[in-house]
């Protein structure tokens, strides 16, 4: 409500930070584990004297730096990119408080570039202890930048004693933040690994130096398989109360959960089976096959992460409708129109008659043809309710949610919005708002499907 | 409507550090954010039509020029992550406005920057393996003009930042019940034309720098005929560059500007800084022609260093100016500071070590390149 909302039909834009946050995190993850797997193994190599496997390390870290600094560094840009249009008033919010978290990222991400492409130009040249040390800078920064975000993500879910003392220690270092970076740092590792079986199965033509890529591989991800287990308790345990009720009132995060548990379990099943007991077994399509699992079961748990926080983007902080929680009983009684800053100018514009003294009156709205009413109604959908919600059809689409429905029957569910269902937020307006509200969701909701016998009548 | 109703209250949280010290970083940030975003813009084109038109040496500088571009636009991209995270700081009231009205066009940006990263993986993939195929040449020349494009929507977006009085406009033309369809571009702003296109004249001087720095300091073991030719290449085209940024500058100073910036970037202080960046090309330029006689590794640093200076004089400017534009409307960066002090001084610790880390990284690569030639 402090800034334009960005319509975007059927989808709704906070859509499009999912669109591009998935494609993030998978190569965003790799980067990080695919770091320490080339530090490992490039010392490993050195130590063991074997020019064969530092060819095939060679090899991957041009593939990891293609991969990871063209598709990590756009999509990374892209994900701030989308959230600022999306939802500017969480990223407006985040920013204030975790500016100087992000500037410390930025200097490790300017490290990390800087190192993987000396680390890599540095294969041949005299001295293997400095090339060895590019791959430890990488890896630590890299890893560092998953810690810093780590903490910020994980501020959204629970900002801990932040919201009593503002400080950016206590938010920073919130209660999901170490489950988070633990979680996250095993799936960096068991993330990589996948992409090395990949890569392995495709490059390695010899067989004993596939086997040994594969084995080695195998180990980091088993210690990532465990570190997301611990991780991902962790996270469950220090949930705020509503995301845990979240989890287990909503029936597609059900559906999600059970997912996520069954990916996750095929996913260290084949782990364990194939690359750490049998790599002889690991092939083009084995590996493949593996990779979409473990990505399925990644963007899974992404999704849910994100889901569960509602009806905040950022947990008691902001609200999924794009509001600060101590706004919205001032709203109720003001008006949301006027509370808006662009939803006041648009009544300014076309409906001054409802003015009065620079405010929008809201007692007023009752008075304007059916027609306005439904328009102004309008309004409040697009900022109220499109970050989550699209109209008619489309992604999370009101209209098909409200078949049946008549006016009366809406208007009392938006009057108590976050009664009858705890993880939407509740409605920031005056009645005459919720009832011109109501007249718009009437006219797009659908009818109720024919052909129903719900009262025992034949 | 009064433009100035469109702005958004001011954060409950105050700013995270003074306002000095965002802007700072802001300019700074930016000045390094310049150098390579300059390489690709105008270098890509430049490295094309080099390709086509020149002969071996020219061939030569596109060759390298593109085989470097993929490092250039990653480090481009992470320097741009601070003035755009200070600017996200500082001018959230109306950088998320502006942006959001033309948020398709900004959103491409993202979509544009990675077929354009691409196009020049293909071209520098093919140079390597030398198999420039059609394909391959697309690629590069779709990338030149991906970039061109991405610019112009940058500029669309900077320049709508300041030009509230457009917002409302636009806001009408193209939106769903008060909510914008994000279509929007400040093409209206007669200051955005002239302003891109200094842009672009700016890039083509960076360019002309880097083509001595290459000859006078990277390439080793290049022939001699390819210092020659960059010691005569680089002024000419240094000269082009200068002569558009003059002509855009004049256009966009004299023809465009509010009479409140003018009256400010024309007295007090602000009159020198705006003299300064007007005249600091032809610094640059005069160290070029001396170089022709003869091209040295240090002549190439300082001429590097003073264009650098050309480019932070211009991002200083920017700045002044970019507060005299929104002055006009409300002075938004008086707002409250709520300092973090110690994770201030933490970033800053950082920054430093950071920066020694790199230096010991860079000169770690320099060591081993001096053992493998004296080898």
């Amino acid at each position: 409500m402090h800034y334009p909302w960005w319509y975007v039909h059927l989808l709704t834009s906070p859509m499009l930070i999912a669109a591009v946050a998935v494609v993030h995190v998978l190569i965003a993850h790799y980067a990080v584990g695919g770091g320490l797997f080339l530090a490992l193994e490039t010392r490993y190599a050195y130590r063991t004297g074997n020019k064969a496997y530092l060819g095939y390390l060679r090899q991957h870290a041009w593939f990891f730096i293609l991969f990871t600094m063209v598709f990590g560094a756009l999509t990374g840009v892209g994900i701030w990119w989308t959230i600022g249009l999306s939802s500017p008033l969480a990223t407006q919010t985040l920013i204030g408080i975790f500016v100087f978290g992000w500037a410390m990222e930025y200097v490790f991400f300017i490290i990390e570039i800087i190192s993987a492409f000396i680390f890599f130009y540095y294969w041949g040249r005299p001295n293997p202890r400095s090339h060895q040390a590019m791959a430890w800078i990488y890896a630590f920064s890299a890893w560092m930048s998953l810690v810093l975000i780590a903490g910020i993500t994980a501020f959204m879910l629970n900002p801990g004693g932040w919201l009593d003392n503002r400080s950016f220690w206590v938010g920073f270092f919130n209660p999901q933040f170490l489950p988070q970076t633990v979680s996250r740092t095993g799936g960096a590792f068991l993330l990589a690994s996948l992409y090395v079986f990949l890569h392995a199965s495709i490059k390695a033509r010899d067989e004993a130096l596939r086997h040994l890529v594969v084995r080695r591989a195998a180990r980091l991800a088993m210690v990532g398989a465990a570190l997301v287990v611990v991780g991902g308790a962790g996270w469950f345990a220090f949930l705020p109360e509503s995301a845990r009720a979240a989890l287990e009132s909503a029936a597609s995060l059900n559906v999600m959960g059970a997912l996520l548990l069954a990916l996750t379990g095929i996913v260290f099943a084949m782990l364990y089976l194939v690359p750490f007991r049998n790599p002889g077994w690991v092939s083009p399509g084995f590996a493949i096959l593996f990779l979409v699992c473990g990505t399925a079961a990644f963007a899974t748990g992404e999704f849910i992460r994100e889901a569960v926080r509602k009806p905040y983007i950022v947990y008691n902080v902001v609200t999924s409708s794009q509001m600060l929680p101590s706004q919205i009983p001032g709203l109720k009684q003001t008006g949301y129109l006027n509370g808006g800053v662009w939803t006041r100018a648009f009544v300014v514009s076309n409906y001054p008659q409802v003015m009065s003294e620079g405010r929008v009156d809201t007692k007023r709205l009752p008075d304007l043809p059916e027609a306005d009413q439904v328009r102004l109604g309008q309004v409040i959908f697009q900022y109220h309710c499109n970050n989550c919600h699209s109209a008619g059809r489309g992604y999370s689409a009101v209209g098909p949610l409200m078949r049946g429905w008549n006016q009366a029957t809406i208007q009392g569910i938006v009057e108590n919005l976050e009664a009858v269902n705890f993880f939407m937020p509740p409605f920031a307006g005056t009645s005459e708002e919720a009832a011109i509200l109501s007249k718009y969701l009437e006219t797009i909701a659908l009818p109720r499907p024919a052909g129903m016998r719900t009262s025992g009548a034949r | 409507m009064d433009p100035a109703q469109l702005i958004g209250p001011q954060s409950q949280l105050g700013y995270p550090a003074p306002y000095w010290f965002m802007a700072t970083f802001k300019v700074l940030g930016f000045t390094l954010h310049m150098v390579p975003m300059h390489l690709w813009l105008a270098g890509t084109a430049v490295a094309m039509i080099l390709r086509v038109r020149g002969g071996e040496e020219a061939g030569l500088y596109s060759h390298r020029l593109m085989n470097q571009m993929p490092i250039v636009i990653a480090l481009g991209i992470n320097f741009g992550i601070v003035p755009l995270l200070f600017i996200q700081t500082a001018y959230y009231q109306v950088f998320f406005p502006a942006t959001i009205l033309m948020a398709w066009p900004w959103f491409s940006i993202f979509v544009m920057t990675m077929l354009a990263y691409f196009g020049i993986y293909m071209y520098a993939v093919g140079l390597r393996t030398s198999r420039l195929t059609g394909p391959v040449r697309l690629g590069g020349w779709a990338a030149a003009l991906l970039l061109v494009m991405v610019s112009f929507v940058f500029a669309n977006g900077f320049s709508l930042m300041t030009n509230i009085g457009a917002w409302p406009g636009i806001w009408q033309r193209s939106s769903v019940a008060g909510a914008p369809l994000g279509l929007g571009l400040n093409t209206g702003d007669p200051t955005l034309l002239p302003r891109w296109l200094m842009l672009l004249g700016l890039a083509l001087t960076t360019v002309a720098v880097y083509a001595v720095v290459d000859a006078g300091l990277l390439a080793h073991r290049a022939p001699g005929a390819y210092r020659r030719w960059a010691s005569r290449f680089a002024p000419g085209l240094y000269t082009l560059g200068a002569v558009w940024f003059a002509a855009a500058g004049t256009w966009y100073v004299f023809g465009t500007w509010v009479p409140e910036a003018r009256a400010a970037m024309f007295s007090g202080p602000a009159a020198i800084l705006t003299a300064l960046t007007a005249l600091a090309p032809g610094l640059p330029w005069l160290l070029l022609v001396f170089l022709r006689r003869r091209l040295t590794a240090s002549g190439a640093v300082v001429v590097a260093a003073a264009q650098v200076g050309v480019l932070a004089l211009n991002a200083m400017s920017r700045q002044v100016l970019q507060n005299v534009e929104l002055r006009r409307f409300a002075d938004i960066t008086a707002q409250p500071v709520n300092l973090q002090l110690s994770p201030l001084v933490v970033f800053l610790a950082l920054f430093i070590a950071g920066l020694g880390v790199i230096g010991w990284m860079v000169g770690k690569a320099l060591e081993a390149r001096r053992q493998v030639a004296g080898s």
